[in-house]
């Protein structure tokens, strides 16, 4: 019946669409009444119009179609009438006749009957199909303005009412089929775009972090600071607060706030931020329920975990510069901070996303790589007051995370490395400061203008002396500038190096320990090696080491003052066991060891210039009778020296005076002997004696108080016996009592002996031209020639018996 | 031992304390410089060996506290003085009034013949100046003395100082030398005086 209808010269698409429900099975009709929806937005109307001209269309072709057929109803209506005249026959005419005509009427009226319920049928089909169509489309349609209004959940709803409930009404429909074909492509896009909607909100937290972080650790700081403030009050109280903060803790993870925690807020005039103040959570919470709702929560949960891990990555990668500043280290504390508090959020407002177990594991991989990359920051701090902010830092950061159930433990290990980097900073700043104060120091006694003034000093430095404080002013004190100033610094160190323990939670004894092994290790190895290089500067003079003896010996004895100060701090008693002792004492005991060593150096290093100057005629036929004027300077400088230097300790005045005797003793005396020198006259061993004279005469002089009689002049009596033995001309007694104790020239050796008279030997021998003499020089030539064999003989026995 | 050097030189550095004595001798004989000021106890000396004519000249440099307490000790020196450095501070006219007394004090110890100089030290700190460089040139030349403006710290005019003074004391002595050759040349006692001549020249000492 169906037959294609004549193109109207209109929207071409509709006409496709008519001709395809012509052609097409009535279940099918779906998806091509679809595309009418698809198109502009009053398809609709046109369609419904073409639809009725189509309509009419089709009724004229019925009409063609009876007028067509008409002649064959004619032909009928003929072979009836034959019919008739039989009937007549049969005596029903009149009946038939009758019947005719009544059904001429009747006949009209079912034509147009039949034509009428062909049409209504048809419409009706039409209506039918249509009424179970449009609610399809319409839910389509919605789907469609849902998804593009991004609203997935209610869409995943309309999703499931079309698979559910419309799809099976109208399931035998092309368009229908097509529409379910696309509803696994929809729920895909879904998913991707809750996926790429959750990765920008997780991008979002990442950004507010840092927030989070800081505003979690600044209420940890607060709740400290009042934690301490109340725990001096009373403990009940402290107890009470407790209590509160637990309130606290619970409320910044719950949706709703309580009525009492606003009043409280309000009560502590701060606005407290939760975690959902500053971020918005909403990506995460549509993402889950789109997956819960699809039914693929693990692809979400595992999609999360691991976005959340790369981010923990990004966190804990702190910036290469991290370490130079403090506010570096904050915003690397804060950002760990905010990551964990979102985390421990999500853990407590939804189900499953995260567990315990896996923030657990992500806070120990955390915590690992934090403490590595600490590890490797705080090495490169130079500064004793960044490394102590770092420290605060990492005391705010472990209470912080600890308040929120994470492990910290192994940051308060990691917090005893840092003390002692902490410490090494401490040493190296110090040993600037005391470099600085030896820079500085002029090393001569403080002077003291009045009362004021002297007070001042005994503050600062617990100077005791009955008799300096009986003296009139103006007066001096002992020690240098130097002296109060180190002093004062080894208590700020000792300061400095206490603030690190506060907030670690350690004991008085621990804390009264490690400050006395930094304090040990300050003296014995800082301040004891800037002593030692103050000492052994090149350019120090005597007035330099003399006082740093006298300031060695004051600090020494404030060493016990120290000790006391520690004890105040720490409140630890002296009688306790395990108390370290200050190792200062050795510190300033070595040091003045080293300046006195350094005060002979000094002295010898004098000598051997002015011996340097020596201008000896070695074959002078006499002495001029005076001391030569290289040694009278000597003499006199070393007169000078141990003149001014009144202050110097009594023992160390004598060796000094000592060293320097004996120093220009065997420098004497290796002038005399020396292998460069060839010949020596009579007249110049009587002037060289002359100046050995001058030599004793200083010895015996007494320069320096408290020597033992002839102490001094010990250190000339092996020169004044040779000598002797030389101008005497005494061979005979020297060879005869060689070797016993009661020899008057015991000390002479014989070697020295046998060197200087060959040398007066050949000195001798150009003598021989004077013919006046020939006789006496022959008999003297004789005996310097015996004795030279006799001293060879002595000397080969003494190589012997070596 | 053989003698290293040619002549020996004995040279004085007195003034006022604190005008920076022992930094001009520290600048000379070691090249360096210290900012702490450190007062000389007593008496201390340097020596530096430098060349005058083909000579090498010994310098031994004594340098004296100018604190009154130890007077007594560097006056003792004075005598043995050839050469005589009087340093005042520029920027301290007090230790340049001072300058006078220091050579009263020469006159009163000191041998007639020594050679004096005057140094106006620490010429760097120009914005503290006290005392013109005019008023110490007037100063020497009252005197009949030299006169230089030096800094130890900036290392300005120090080795042109010793130098100098230096060289005045070879010009005096080869001087002094040449009179002696002459007087002795037609004398009849030869020997005594040459024999005195050579002491003054190898002793340089005036002890």
């Amino acid at each position: 019946m169906a037959e294609s209808c004549e193109a109207l010269g209109t929207v071409p698409e509709h006409e496709r669409i008519l001709q395809e429900i012509e052609s097409t099975d009535t279940a099918c009709v779906g998806p091509t009444l679809r595309s009418v929806y698809d198109d502009q937005p009053n398809a609709h109307k046109k369609f419904m119009e073409k639809l009725d001209a189509c309509i009419r269309n089709h009724d004229k072709e019925i009409e063609k179609m009876c007028n067509f057929h008409h002649q064959g109803f004619v032909d009928a209506i003929t072979e009836l009438l034959k019919v008739r005249a039989d009937a007549e026959k049969l005596k029903v005419t009149d009946t038939n006749r009758r019947f005719q005509d009544a059904g001429k009427e009747v006949i009209i009226q079912t034509e147009d009957i039949i034509r009428c319920r062909i049409q209504q049928r048809n419409i009706t089909t039409v209506v039918e199909k249509l009424q179970l169509c449009l609610p399809v489309l319409e839910m389509y349609s919605k789907l469609k303005e849902q998804m593009s209004m991004k609203r997935y959940y209610s869409a995943l709803k309309t999703m499931e009412q079309l698979e559910n409930v419309y799809f099976p009404r109208v399931s035998q429909y092309r368009f229908c089929q097509l529409m379910m074909e696309t509803l696994p492509k929809l729920r895909e896009d879904m998913m991707n775009y809750c996926m790429s909607d959750l990765t920008y909100g997780l991008e979002s937290i990442r950004k507010h972090s840092d927030k989070i972080g800081e505003a979690a650790m600044k209420q940890a700081q607060q709740q400290k600071s009042f934690s301490v403030a109340l725990q001096k009050q009373n403990n009940m109280r402290f107890g009470k607060n407790m209590h509160v903060n637990n309130d606290r803790i619970l409320e910044e993870k719950s949706d709703v706030i309580p009525k009492h925690a606003l009043e409280e807020e309000a009560e502590n005039d701060e606005e407290v931020l939760t975690v959902q103040d500053l971020v918005d959570f909403s990506p995460v919470y549509r993402c889950l329920h789109i997956y819960s709702a699809l039914g693929d929560e693990e692809t979400f949960e595992n999609y999360y975990r691991k976005q959340r891990k790369k981010q923990a990555r990004l966190v804990l990668q702190p910036q290469s510069s991290v370490h130079e500043t403090v506010d570096g280290y904050r915003r690397y504390f804060t950002q760990i901070v905010g990551f964990f508090v979102v985390e421990d959020h999500i853990l407590h407002v939804t189900q499953g996303l995260v567990t315990r177990v896996y923030t657990e594991e992500l806070w120990n991989m955390a915590l690992s790589k934090i403490i590595a990359v600490l590890r490797a920051h705080s090495s490169y701090c130079t500064d004793p007051d960044l490394v102590l902010e770092l420290k605060n830092l990492i005391v705010i950061f472990a209470d912080t995370l600890q308040g929120y159930g994470f492990p910290v433990n192994r940051l308060f290990d990691l917090l005893f490395e840092i003390r002692d980097q902490y410490n090494e900073t401490l040493l190296k700043k110090w040993a600037g400061i005391f470099r600085d104060i030896f820079e500085e120091d002029n090393y001569s006694p403080i002077p003291i203008g009045s009362e004021e003034e002297y007070k001042v000093v005994i503050s600062r430095f617990p100077f005791q002396d009955p008799d300096l404080e009986k003296q009139s002013f103006p007066k001096k004190f002992p020690m240098s500038q130097s002296v109060p100033l180190i002093y004062i610094q080894v208590k700020e160190f000792i300061y400095a190096s206490l603030k690190f323990s506060e907030s670690l939670h350690r004991s008085s004894t621990e804390i009264d320990d490690m400050l006395r092994k930094s304090t040990n290790l300050l003296l014995t190895r800082i301040l004891s090696s800037c002593l030692l290089n103050l000492i052994r500067k090149p350019h120090i003079g005597l007035t330099e080491l003399v006082q740093i003896i006298i300031n060695t010996t004051h600090l020494e004895q404030a060493c016990k003052y120290l000790e006391d100060f520690i004890t105040n701090i720490t409140n630890i008693s002296q009688e306790t066991v395990h108390t370290t002792r200050l190792y200062g004492l050795s510190t300033f005991k070595d040091a003045r060891h080293a300046a006195e060593g350094e005060i002979y150096t000094k002295l010898n290093q004098k000598i051997d210039e002015f011996v340097q100057l020596a201008d000896y005629d070695w074959t002078m036929a006499e002495s001029d009778g005076r001391a030569s004027g290289y040694l009278m300077d000597l003499i006199n400088f070393l007169r000078s020296i141990f003149q001014v230097f009144t202050h110097l300790p009594g023992k160390v005045a004598q060796t000094a005076c000592m060293s320097a005797c004996q120093h220009l003793s065997t420098s004497l005396m290796q002038m005399l002997l020396d292998s460069e020198l060839k010949q020596i006259s009579m007249g110049a061993v009587q002037q060289f004696n002359l100046d050995v004279i001058q030599c004793e005469l200083f010895a015996s002089s007494e320069p320096v108080p408290g020597f033992q009689g002839d102490t001094l002049q010990l250190a000339f009596i092996d020169l004044r016996q040779l000598l002797d033995l030389f101008m005497v001309w005494d061979w005979s007694t020297y060879l005869a009592d060689y070797g016993q104790p009661a020899s008057k020239y015991l000390r002479v050796n014989p070697h020295a002996a046998l060197t200087l008279l060959e040398k007066m030997k050949d000195t001798s021998k150009k003598n021989n031209i004077f013919a006046q003499f020939r006789k006496n020089d022959r008999d003297r030539q004789k005996l310097i020639e015996t004795v030279v064999r006799q001293l060879r003989g002595l000397v080969t026995g003494m190589s012997q018996h070596t | 031992m053989a003698k290293t050097y040619d002549y020996l030189f004995k040279l004085l550095l007195i003034g006022d304390s604190g005008v920076g004595k022992t930094c001009l001798l520290f600048r000379f004989s070691e090249d360096a410089f210290n900012t702490t000021f450190i007062s000389t106890i007593g008496i201390d000396f340097k020596i530096r060996t430098i060349e005058l004519d083909g000579k090498k000249i010994k310098l031994q440099i004594w340098d004296t506290a100018g604190q009154e307490r130890f007077r007594t000790i560097t006056t003792a020196y004075y005598r043995g003085a050839m050469g005589i450095m009087l340093v005042y501070d520029i920027t301290n006219e007090k230790s340049f009034d001072n300058i006078k007394n220091w050579i009263r004090n020469i006159e009163e110890h000191a041998s007639s013949d020594v050679e004096r100089m005057i140094l106006g030290n620490k010429c760097d700190m120009n914005d503290k100046r006290q005392v013109s460089k005019e008023r110490g040139e007037k100063l020497a030349i009252d005197y009949g003395i030299k006169f230089l403006e030096t800094s130890a710290k900036s290392s300005t005019n120090v080795e042109e100082a010793f130098f100098t003074l230096a060289r005045d004391i070879m010009t005096k002595l080869n001087r002094k030398m040449n009179d002696s050759n002459s007087s002795g040349a037609g004398g009849p006692v030869k020997i005594t005086e040459s024999r005195s001549k050579k002491t003054s020249f190898f002793r340089c000492s005036l002890l």
